[in-house]
């Protein structure tokens, strides 16, 4: 066989993977763009021609949108709910995570196995007896208590992930750290914790996704809709407006996914990175 | 001395997992703890009093029922079809995007986008392609094989669910796998080319090998995933038309909060699910965990 023939080979298969991919793309890319093209469209536009570019960008689209899903009281109630929910899930985590990788016995195994235990249990088998106790705990209906439920749910994973990181950091550094004469707490918050972040930006990146994109658990807690997500507010739109209005649910989809991809474009090294380490240690 | 110093390190030790230990008792091993109890009971939301009534609910769950064994068979088969689908397209794209160049990067990032929305946005962007685009375009260009009731149909709208899943779920496992063929050493490859092994070969006897440990985690991932799953379906189909397209965790859904609140009987369901999903993810460990090997 000549050199001819093998190179030209490379280059027509290689030009079949680029094009295999460039269908797999548009596949993924295609209802994102729709949904956008469409939200600047008159609803007569649309069905006139669904796929074309609109004639004149209809922005008042999105500014009905904006105050028909509360965007910015529905972003601040996500945010209330995913800010307490990471933050209780990475310090609690991270303490219990160190110490229990750090105490041999077999009251540091039973509570490790403890919390792992739980993490092969689906949400649905636990959910109907926890909206009676969240009720009665009167956690049900705040955004706050939402966040509680969070960390209760999460800290099993985040535990075993840092359980497995606080493996690959030296002792001396914590006795070192006793000698010095500093207490149990400060000690880790001001030698061990900041030693953690790896682990941490993968907690924080697998959890933030977590909650931020979960329906099921704020449509079971939030009834109020003054403390409706975005989710939540976006869902609602649609139960009101359905099939009939599509360019200003259009426009509430493209909204309330604007923060995720904002992030997303920004962070996403981090993010897949964070990702690929979750699996591999989860 | 010694006693003391133990009991001190204990004291320690519960000290550090007190806080998670609270959260997680209350909203996940009580919850957990309740459902097992409950689902013994004929407990409902009407009425404060309740009795113990043994096994008959899951009794009546599995023999009585036919809503929720119907829910049940199209959850399984839905799993078995995601399970397949999503590890295929998945190392697929992620070998086809591993051979690129400088359009890696930009591959990689489009075919996660899908994964950082969540499934209600996208079912309803999927809902908007399905209802309205799909129609216009096949009548328009004339594919009439397009021009189908996507939603309307139980058996056309079980792919139309199983589409919007792998769209959203894809990119994850892909990025998995990406990571797994990076930890496949050159050398090898370069050896068995060497050897005259064609690309295919390659990819068979010395690639899948060496990533199987990640197939264990990306197939665990999806039957984890796929039995749970609830967001897809209530946006595009409601589990509609009828309960043509409900699966497990909306019938336990609908028997708790929408029929007549009957708590012990919907958590006797829920236990059936955590059973189900409990023994086919320690089948698949143990049979995935035996073939592994080393690089």
């Amino acid at each position: 066989m000549s050199r001819g023939t093998i190179a030209s080979r490379y280059t027509w298969s290689s030009a079949g993977i680029f094009l295999i991919l460039l269908v797999a793309a548009f596949f993924t890319l295609f209802p994102i763009y729709m949904g956008v093209l469409n939200s600047l469209k008159t609803e007569g536009e649309m069905l006139n021609n669904i796929l074309s570019m609109p004639a004149k960008l209809q922005f008042a689209n999105y500014s009905d949108a904006f105050h028909k899903i509360e965007f910015i009281r529905s972003l601040g109630n996500t945010i209330v709910v995913a800010a307490v929910g990471l933050a209780g899930i990475i310090v609690f985590a991270s303490m219990a995570g160190f110490r229990l990788s750090r105490t041999p016995g077999r009251l540091s195994g039973f509570l490790f196995g403890l919390f792992v235990m739980s993490m092969l249990i689906p949400f649905h088998s636990i959910m109907i007896t926890l909206v009676k106790i969240s009720r009665e705990l009167s956690v049900q209906g705040s955004t706050f208590g939402l966040g509680f439920i969070y960390i209760g749910l999460g800290v099993s994973m985040a535990i075993f992930l840092y359980h497995g990181f606080v493996k690959s950091i030296p002792r001396e550094l914590d006795e070192a750290a006793v000698i010095d004469g500093c207490g149990e707490f400060r000690l880790f918050f001001k030698v061990i914790f900041p030693l953690l972040l790896p682990v941490t930006a993968t907690v924080a990146i697998l959890n933030l996704l977590w909650m931020w994109n979960d329906f099921l658990l704020p449509l079971l807690m939030l009834t109020d809709s003054d403390r409706y997500t975005l989710l939540l507010s976006v869902n609602m739109l649609f139960g009101q407006y359905g099939n009939n209005d599509w360019s200003a649910i259009l426009a509430s989809l493209v909204l309330s996914m604007l923060p995720v991809i904002i992030f997303y474009l920004m962070l996403q090294k981090y993010i897949l990175n964070g990702i690929a380490d979750g699996a591999v240690k989860g | 001395m010694g006693w003391t110093r133990k009991s001190k390190s204990s004291i320690i030790l519960l000290a550090f997992v007190a806080p998670a230990l609270l959260f997680y008792a209350v909203f996940t091993l009580a919850p957990a703890f309740g459902g097992v109890w409950y689902s013994l009971t004929d407990w409902n939301g009407l009425n404060p009093a309740y009795r113990w009534v043994g096994l008959d609910n899951y009794i009546e769950a599995l023999t009585d029922d036919s809503v929720f064994i119907d829910s049940i068979w199209f959850t399984l088969k839905y799993v078995l079809f995601m399970v397949v689908l999503q590890n295929i397209i998945a190392i697929a794209l992620a070998v086809l995007v591993e051979t690129r160049g400088r359009s890696k990067a930009l591959f990689r990032t489009i075919f996660f986008m899908p994964n950082m929305i969540s499934m209600i946005i996208g079912g309803f962007m999927w809902l908007f392609i399905f209802t309205k685009v799909l129609p216009y375009v096949a009548v328009t260009w004339g594919l009439p094989f397009l021009d189908r009731s996507w939603i309307g149909d139980p058996k056309t709208s079980f792919f139309s669910i199983l589409i919007l899943s792998l769209w959203g779920g894809v990119g994850y496992l892909m990025v998995i796998y990406m990571a797994a063929l990076q930890g496949v050493p050159k050398s090898l490859k370069e050896a068995a080319m060497i050897d005259g092994a064609n690309a295919r070969q390659i990819f068979r006897h010395v690639t899948l090998p060496l990533i199987y440990p990640s197939l264990t985690i990306g197939i665990f991932l999806t039957l984890n995933n796929s039995f749970k799953v609830f967001e897809a379906v209530f946006a595009l189909t409601g589990g509609g038309p009828g309960r043509a397209t409900q699966v497990i965790a909306m019938n336990i859904m609908e028997e708790a909060f929408q029929l007549q609140s009957r708590y012990g009987y919907a958590s006797a369901k829920a236990m059936l699910l955590f059973l189900i999903v409990f023994l086919i993810t320690l089948i698949q460990l143990r049979f995935m965990k035996n073939r592994e090997v080393e690089a």
